[in-house]
C-alpha cells in the first residue's frame, strides 16, 4: 500500500523546477538548473512538505527563499559587518556550528552550542530552549542577540534598504520595501528550503538497504527498543518528537534552559530533542556543545546522564556492550545525507 | 519493496510477536484475534458499575462487550482524520480537564506537596479522550461529537489532553438538549488508529503527540512522567508514586478502557454549558502502583516499570475514582 510518509512528495512550484525533481530532492536538484525550492518530505516525516508547512503569510517560493539566502550570508546584519546567520550554521558541518558554543562579533562568546537548520521546516518551536514558536519569530532573534549579532531590526532593515538590489528582490518577493516582517519572513523562507533527505537512513526506510547493512540494522533495533529507549524522544522517521526534556546533561548552576521561558522548575534543565539527520556531521553535542564525539554522547547515555536530580525518570544506565554501542554509533552515522554539504543550492 | 517503517515494525512485531499473539511478523498492522498472554489476556473480573454520586467507574471494553452500547461511535469502525459529525446542531458542553493531587489542582512543571512531606513535579501527562457518550436519566446512551474551538470534529474524533497545554485542557462535545446523568468515554484511541502509522496520521496522532510506542507499535492511551522528592530527612521514593506511568494496549484487539463518570448534566437547547472534570493523579498512582497481577504477560512486553505501571494501572482502573464531574454551568 502506498503511504505518504514513504514516498517523496514532489509539487514543483514552477516549470524550471521539474527537472530538479527525483525521489531524492536534495542531491538530484544540483544535477542540472538547480533551484533552491523543492516541495519534499524526507523518508518518514509527518505529512506535509515544507511548502506545504509554509503559513499562509509567508508562502515558500524561489524568490522569497532566495532573497532568505543572500540576508543569511550577509554579514551587514550583524553590528560591526563581522558575522552572518552562516558564520554559526556552516553548510559543512550540516548547518550547525563546529564550536562548542557559538561566537558572535567582537568574539563575544554564548552559551549554547547553534543547532542545524536541517529539516526545520517541520519544527514546531525553535532555539534549545523553544522561545520561538514559528521560523519567523525565531530568524529575527540572533540579529538582536548581543552576544551573536547585535543589531536591531530596524538596523538591518535600514542597511538593506539602502541597497537598490535588495530593494528589488524585496519588492520582487513581498511585494514591498524592506521591513522587520519581511526580512525574518525571507530568512525563514531559505531555512525551509533546507532540507535534508538523502542520507542511507532516508533510502533504508524507502526500502532501499544497498547501504543500510546489518549493524546499521542492529542498531535501529537497538535504538528502538525498551532497553535503550531512545525511541521516546527520536521516534523513527523524524527523530523527533519536538517535546523538550531533561536528558541528564543539566548539571546544578548550568544553563536551565526551558526552565528560561516558562519560569516552571519542572522544566529545569529542559532542551528541545533536536533532529538527528546529519547528527555524525554536527559535534559537538548537546546543548552546551559540551560532548565532543558521538562516542562520548552514547557513554553518557549509557551511564543515565550525569546524574544530577532533575534528569528525566526514563534516562536511566543501560550498561550497553561494547558491541551496541558500536551498533548503535553505526545507525546514527547512517543520518548523513553527504549531498547536503555540496548541495550548490545552498551555498553562499 | 515494502516502505521500511513497515519492516522496521515488522521486526518489532517480530520481537514481541509471541506476547502480542499476532498474525505476522511482517504485519500491515492488520488485526489479527489476541492471544494468550497479550495485555488484555487478564482484565476480566470488573464490574462496569458501581458509580457513586460523582464517581467513576472504568471498565476494559473488551471485556465488558468492547464498543459501548447505544448509539454508534462518532467515527464507526474506521479511522477517519475527518470524520463525519453525527448531527449539525447542539449545545457545546465544554469538559474542562483539571487534574488534582491530594484533593488540590495540580500544578504541572511546578512543586506539588503530597501528604508523606513529600513533592511531586509532574513532568508529561497526556492522555487521549474517545467515544463520548451522554448518560439519559433513562434509555440508551447519547453518543456525541468531539468538536474543536470552531464546531468542526477533532480529527479522528479525539482529544488529546496534555498537561503542558492550556488549549489543551478543553474537551468540548455538541451535546442535544436533555437531562443527563453523567457520561462516559474511552480512556485511549479506537483499534482502528492504533493500528495505524504516526508516519500516516496527523495530529493528534503524530510523533508529536509523544504518544507513540514503536517497539509494539500503535500508540499509548496515557502517559505520565514525574519527579518525586522526599522531606528532608525522608529516604526513598514511597512505593505509591511511580515516576512514570506508560499505558497501552494492543494493536490485535480492542483493549481502551471506558471510563463512565456520574453527574447531573442539564443541557438546555440554547447557548452552552460548562462543567470541571476533575482527573485525580493520585488515584492514578494508587492503580500503577498497586499489586495488579501482570504476571500473564510476557517479561519482553513489559520490561520496563513504565510499562508495568501502565498496565497495572489500565487493569486496576474498574476499583479507582480517576475521573470526577464538577461545577455544572449552563451559560445562556
Amino acid at each position: 500500500m502506498a503511504r505518504a510518509s514513504h514516498r517523496v512528495a514532489l509539487t514543483v512550484i514552477s516549470a524550471a523546477l521539474l527537472a530538479a525533481c527525483s525521489s531524492d530532492a536534495t542531491s538530484s536538484a544540483q544535477d542540472n538548473a538547480p533551484s533552491l525550492i523543492v516541495s519534499t518530505i524526507p523518508a518518514g516525516f509527518p505529512k506535509g512538505t515544507n511548502i506545504e508547512l509554509a503559513p499562509a503569510d509567508n508562502a515558500l517560493t524561489v524568490e522569497r527563499a532566495t532573497l532568505g539566502k543572500r540576508l543569511f550570508y550577509d554579514s551587514q546584519l550583524s553590528r560591526t559587518s563581522e558575522v552572518s546567520c552562516g558564520s554559526c550554521h556552516q553548510q559543512a558541518y550540516a548547518f550547525a556550528d563546529p564550536n562548542q558554543v557559538s561566537t558572535g562579533i567582537e568574539g563575544r562568546t554564548g552559551t549554547r552550542n547553534a543547532p542545524s537548520i536541517v529539516n526545520a521546516a517541520w519544527g514546531k518551536s525553535f532555539f534549545w530552549d523553544g522561545r520561538a514558536r514559528t521560523l519567523e519569530e525565531q530568524a529575527g532573534k540572533p540579529i538582536e542577540n548581543p552576544v551573536e549579532m547585535d543589531l536591531t531590526l530596524a538596523d538591518a532593515v535600514e542597511r538593506v534598504a539602502a541597497d537598490p538590489s535588495y530593494l528589488a528582490a524585496f519588492q520582487k518577493a513581498y511585494g514591498e520595501a524592506p521591513s522587520e516582517a519581511s526580512l525574518q519572513k525571507a530568512l525563514a523562507s531559505f531555512v525551509r528550503s533546507v532540507v535534508s533527505g538523502s542520507s542511507a537512513y532516508d533510502r533504508h526506510l524507502r526500502g532501499d538497504d544497498s547501504d543500510f547493512g546489518e549493524q546499521r540494522k542492529r542498531g535501529e533495533a537497538l535504538f528502538a527498543s525498551e532497553k535503550a529507549e531512545c525511541f521516546h524522544c527520536h521516534p523513527a522517521g523524524s527523530l523527533s518528537n519536538e517535546g523538550y526534556f531533561n536528558n541528564g546533561t543539566y548539571t546544578a548552576g548550568g544553563d536551565t534552559g526551558r526552565e528560561q521561558v516558562t519560569g516552571r522548575v519542572g522544566d529545569i534543565g529542559k532542551f528541545k530533542v533536536p533532529g538527528l539527520r546529519n547528527i555524525a556531521l554536527t559535534a559537538p553535542y548537546m546543548h552546551d556543545g559540551s560532548l565532543p564525539t558521538l562516542e562520548a554522547v552514547i557513554d553518557q547515555y549509557d551511564a543515565g546522564g550525569r546524574g544530577d536530580p532533575t534528569t528525566d525518570p526514563l534516562i536511566k544506565p543501560m550498561s550497553l556492550t561494547d558491541e551496541e554501542k558500536a551498533d548503535l554509533l553505526e545507525f546514527l552515522r547512517s543520518f548523513t545525507d553527504d549531498a547536503l554539504l555540496e548541495d550548490a543550492r545552498f551555498a553562499p | 519493496m515494502k516502505p521500511r517503517l513497515l519492516t522496521m515494525f515488522g521486526v518489532a512485531m517480530a520481537m514481541f510477536g509471541g506476547v502480542l499473539g499476532c498474525a505476522s511478523a511482517n504485519s500491515d498492522r492488520a488485526a489479527a484475534g489476541g492471544a494468550a498472554g497479550d495485555l488484555g489476556a487478564n482484565v476480566g473480573g470488573a464490574s462496569f458499575g458501581g458509580t457513586g454520586a460523582g464517581g467513576t467507574s472504568v471498565a476494559g471494553m473488551s471485556d465488558f462487550g468492547g464498543a459501548p452500547s447505544g448509539g454508534a461511535s462518532a467515527t464507526g469502525d474506521a479511522c477517519e482524520e475527518h470524520p463525519t459529525l453525527l448531527r449539525s446542531q447542539g449545545t457545546e458542553l465544554s469538559l474542562q480537564l483539571s487534574p488534582t493531587l491530594d484533593g488540590k489542582p495540580m500544578a504541572f512543571g511546578q512543586t506539588n506537596a503530597v501528604s508523606d512531606g513529600g513533592s511531586v513535579v509532574p513532568l508529561n501527562f497526556r492522555f487521549y479522550i474517545s467515544e463520548v457518550q451522554l448518560l439519559p436519566k433513562s434509555g440508551d446512551p447519547v453518543a456525541v461529537d468531539l468538536v474543536t474551538e470552531n464546531g468542526e470534529a477533532e480529527n479522528y474524533g479525539m482529544h488529546l489532553f496534555n498537561a503542558d497545554d492550556d488549549d489543551a485542557s478543553t474537551v468540548r462535545v455538541l451535546a442535544p438538549a436533555g437531562e443527563y446523568v453523567g457520561l462516559s468515554f474511552a480512556l485511549g484511541i479506537k483499534l482502528a488508529c492504533n493500528q495505524q502509522s504516526p508516519r500516516d496520521l496527523a495530529d493528534p496522532l503524530t510523533d508529536v503527540s509523544q504518544m507513540t510506542w514503536p517497539h509494539t507499535g500503535g500508540f499509548l492511551y496515557l502517559r505520565y512522567e514525574g519527579r518525586y522528592t522526599a522531606a528532608e530527612g525522608s529516604a526513598a521514593t514511597p512505593a505509591d508514586i511511580p515516576s512514570a506511568v506508560h499505558m497501552g494496549g494492543s494493536i490485535t484487539k480492542e483493549m481502551v478502557p471506558r471510563a463512565t463518570v456520574s453527574g447531573a448534566l442539564s443541557i438546555d437547547a440554547n447557548g452552552r454549558a460548562t462543567a470541571n472534570l476533575y482527573v485525580a493523579v493520585d488515584e492514578m498512582f494508587k492503580g500503577a502502583t498497586s499489586n495488579v497481577d501482570v504476571s500473564d504477560v510476557a517479561v519482553g512486553l513489559l520490561s520496563t516499570p513504565e510499562a508495568i505501571a501502565g498496565e497495572r494501572l489500565r487493569r486496576g482502573l474498574p476499583e479507582l475514582q480517576l475521573f470526577t464531574l464538577g461545577e455544572f454551568q449552563a451559560i445562556q
